[in-house]
């Protein structure tokens, strides 16, 4: 079953064309993992999925439901609740953790699915300790999270979109802020979330985690996938000029 | 001391027709700044235009041309108005102003990343002001607006020209029959403990907003 299907996006900021053409599909359970040498628009294509940008043409279905659709000459979104509602199908983990800083953990994970879902809020509690359990910080949920080192920030962060019970979850480098020494529990996080079956899309620069945890690997450049594949297909035998240059590069 | 006994009472009811000034201002001034500051973010650009003008009008000239202004230039074209109405109206225009502009600075230092993810989580826009947004521009604007709430105190003291009988014109009555200046000084402790309150109230909220910072 497909999870997300974009097709044909084009992206413009200006004049700068950021998205050229890009289509991508992910299966329910895959993990995808995004690579490319920065500019390459591999944020701007995650934060299209869950409209933080519009796309200027192309069509985006996430789940069966239609979020925008290309018209021949444009794009026609989907109305303002349905939009919220394709949205929030998805979590999202950014690489600045961007916690509510006025709350507590535990009311960071519980605002958006009582406030949005409108679910009950006894019922999130107990889901949210589960999930705080899960990520290791159950004994930090009445902290404020301006408190919490960047790793565990970042694991709340994980737990908070995971409490919206998501479909998919898209990170954008979600260890990049992050000191070296605390990369590796949030890694571990999005690991087991992999092992849950959960679907992903993983755009990062950690190769190790994209070679052992993606089924998949897309690496873009210019606004273009330039190779897709699992890691084998794409790491094995290299063939494209600019992966070869990309990944001698950060080697270094 | 048997005079400031005598005096009390007197000065006291002009200190409560201050205070209802005080109140009635705040009261009124603090939604509408926030108003004015929505607006002034907003994506219209005429409504935008408007209220950087107003702003620069209201906050560039003295607020007793502008008290004086309601009061004696409007009956003129035939807008006629009490002068508790008038000075209220002069100062809510005035500290709207002061606030719109504390209020804008608070909400545009929250980072983009807080939109985001309200967005990312489904939150409408009203729910990301309410919910997101408002209280961490609360916890910004709070030393701000504290002065601006002291400062009222005492320009609170500027109706006296439109013969209202406020604390300071109270106090000059006084200090005109008695040949005395002690009407003077209690008038400065009344003002005094004004502040001093709003002072420990404002510090207190401080303290419970600074909870959630970073140490
Ligand atoms: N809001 C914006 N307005 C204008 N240009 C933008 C905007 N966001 C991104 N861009 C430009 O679009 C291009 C792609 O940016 P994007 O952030 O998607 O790259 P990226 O692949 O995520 O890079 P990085 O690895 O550095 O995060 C860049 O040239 C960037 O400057
Ligand atoms: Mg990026």
């Amino acid at each position: 079953m497909k999870k997300i299907e974009a097709r044909n996006l084009v992206k413009n900021f200006g004049k700068l064309q950021v998205l050229k053409d890009i289509s991508l599909t992910v299966d329910e359970g895959e993990v995808i993992a995004i690579i490319g040498p920065s500019g390459s628009g591999k944020s701007t294509l995650l934060r299209c999925l869950n409209k933080l940008e519009e796309i200027d043409r192309g069509t985006i279905i996430i789940d069966g439901k239609t979020l925008v659709q290309d018209t021949g000459t444009g794009v026609q979104y989907a109305n303002d609740v349905e939009q919220r509602e394709i949205v929030c199908r998805m979590g999202m983990v950014f690489q600045q953790f961007n916690l509510f800083p006025h709350m507590t953990v535990l009311q960071n994970l519980t605002e958006a699915p009582v406030q949005v879902q409108k679910r009950n809020i006894d019922e999130v509690t107990q889901e949210a300790k589960e999930l705080l359990r899960k990520v290791g910080l159950i004994e930090k949920q009445d902290v404020y999270p301006l408190k919490l080192s960047g790793g565990q920030q970042q694991r709340v962060a994980i737990a908070r979109a995971l409490c919206m019970k998501p479909d998919i979850m898209l990170f954008d480098e979600p260890t990049s802020a992050l000191d070296p020494e605390l990369t590796s529990e949030v890694l571990q996080t999005m690991r087991n979330l992999a092992k849950e079956k959960m679907t992903m899309v993983v755009v990062t620069h950690e190769m190790t985690f994209a070679k052992e945890v993606a089924n998949r690997i897309i690496f873009m450049a210019d606004g273009i996938i330039q190779a897709e594949g699992t890691p084998e297909e794409v790491f094995g035998n290299i063939q494209n000029e600019r992966l070869k240059n990309f990944l001698r590069a950060i080697e270094k | 001391m048997d005079y400031i006994i005598r005096i009390i009472p007197q000065m006291g009811l002009g200190a409560l027709e201050s205070l209802k000034i005080f109140s009635v201002v705040i009261v009124l001034s603090l939604p509408l700044g926030m108003i004015l500051a929505l607006g002034r973010i907003s994506g219209f650009s005429f409504i935008k235009k408007f209220i950087a003008t107003y702003v620069w009008v209201l906050r560039g000239s003295p607020l007793m041309l502008q008290m004086l202004f309601v009061y004696f230039a409007l009956p003129s074209i035939g807008i006629l108005f009490e002068d508790f109405t008038a000075a209220i109206i002069a100062f809510v225009l005035n500290y709207a102003a002061y606030f719109c502009e504390i209020f804008r600075g608070g909400i545009q230092a929250i980072p983009k990343g807080q939109y985001e993810a309200a967005h990312a989580l489904g939150m409408n826009y009203w729910q990301t002001l309410r919910r997101i947004i408002l209280p961490q521009v609360f916890r910004i604007v709070l030393p701000p607006i504290s002065n601006e709430t002291i400062t009222l105190v005492k320009d609170t003291s500027l109706v006296y020209v439109l013969a209202m009988n406020d604390l300071m014109r109270t106090t000059r009555n006084l200090v005109q029959r008695d040949f005395s200046v002690v009407p003077f000084l209690v008038a400065a402790i009344f003002y005094l403990g004004a502040t001093l309150l709003l002072t420990i109230l404002f510090e207190r909220l401080e303290k419970y907003y600074a909870k959630s910072s970073a140490n």
